[in-house]
């Protein structure tokens, strides 16, 4: 099966369906997707903040990240399916937008990076975590952490912008619905047959 | 208000972000968005503290001056990105719905904050201080929830019966 018959076969599913036909499901999902990435940022900015040596110097950077990371991970996995089930939506349209594919790359950036602060600094975290800040390598890490995460929010930013209205499925409607009278501007026209439910809620801006 | 709106979308700083809508709309919202994530982490990071849930070799008072700073810089990031998408456009914002229960509840949570602050100053480990962290916490994010859906308001207009007249 190759890449389109997947993304399309993706879009096809019941979830998929269910989220474009609801005036209510995708602003909720963009909005929860919001309240993860503000929790994985935010929390993130604390502990490379503290690395750096700008804030909570006094404080174990070892006690630190094993207070907060458990959330950071949480709130993750909460965006990550928020993000698949936006994604699945209209996966034929954000697989071929330039955003999308930058943060996706941005994203495997953050976690090879994050991977690279384990297994330098974060193996003597418990040495120089007493201290004000990380080795030249562990702050390194950090800074480069908040400047992946902030430009990841900024790509995920674009893509709502880029993608918005670019349905791929863009069947035309019967032709026996009056829209006129199905958004209340009908003065004249004779009683339209029963309208097929609102019309799916093109992502906003 | 409409009239306000479209006053305000005539005079020289709406305009220009209008001109240049197409970078500076995304590029402010983004912005908005990481004064969000900075506002989230702090109120997070603070709330746990108040239940005791991390950060416990820290007493309150310390815990308010280490966050409380930034918890204060976050906010005036967010109302200044937050002023210049209403002058950008104020049409989409001022009009809707979403946007004055939204302000509604920036309004209390800031009233609370005020009082969740001076409880933390006097290391006030009382259920009221717990109380006033977890009320917070639940209005941001009935604060996030509005604010995507301002997006969405004119959009809903058209299926409830309070935006059909």
């Amino acid at each position: 099966m190759d890449l389109q018959a997947l993304l399309k076969s993706l879009e096809e599913t019941g979830v998929a369906k269910g989220i474009r036909d609801s005036l209510f499901w995708f602003p909720v999902l963009e909005a929860v997707h919001v309240m993860g990435l503000a929790l994985v940022f935010g929390s993130i900015l604390v502990i490379d903040l503290r690395a750096l040596g700008f804030a909570s110097a006094n404080r174990p950077f070892a006690k630190m990240s094993e207070d907060i990371l458990k959330w950071t991970w949480a709130a993750f996995v909460v965006t990550a399916i928020t993000g698949v089930l936006m994604f699945v939506t209209n996966a034929r349209v954000y697989a071929e937008n330039t955003f999308f594919l930058i943060k996706m790359v941005l994203l495997a950036l953050a976690g090879a990076n994050m991977l690279a602060f384990q297994f330098t600094a974060g193996r003597t975290a418990h040495q120089w975590g007493e201290g004000p800040t990380a080795p030249p390598i562990g702050k390194l890490a950090a800074a480069l952490s908040l400047v992946l995460w902030i430009s990841i929010i900024f790509m995920g930013r674009a893509i709502g912008f880029t993608t918005t209205g670019k349905a791929v499925e863009a069947a035309p409607p019967p032709a026996s619905v009056d829209f006129d009278d199905f958004l209340g501007g009908g003065g004249d026209a004779p009683p339209a047959p029963p309208a097929p439910g609102p019309a799916p809620a093109a992502p906003a801006n | 208000m409409e009239k306000f709106a479209q006053w305000l979308s005539t005079t020289g700083p709406s305009v220009f972000i209008q001109q240049h809508e197409a970078w500076m709309i995304p590029t402010i919202q983004s912005v908005h968005i990481v004064g969000i994530g900075a506002i989230v982490g702090t109120m997070f990071m603070m709330t746990l503290r108040v239940l005791g849930w991390a950060g416990v070799d820290q007493t309150l008072g310390q815990t308010q001056s280490r966050f409380g700073p930034w918890l204060t810089g976050a906010l005036w990031l967010l109302v200044v990105t937050g002023v210049l998408m209403v002058v950008g456009e104020p049409v989409r914002e001022l009009v809707t719905v979403s946007f004055w229960v939204k302000m509604v509840l920036v309004a209390a949570i800031a009233v609370i904050a005020v009082a969740f602050r001076g409880l933390l100053r006097k290391d006030s480990d009382s259920g009221a201080t717990k109380a006033l962290a977890v009320l917070s916490m639940a209005i941001l994010v009935c604060i996030i929830l509005l604010g995507r859906f301002i997006a969405y308001d004119h959009v809903w207009a058209h299926i409830l019966p309070a935006g059909k007249a």
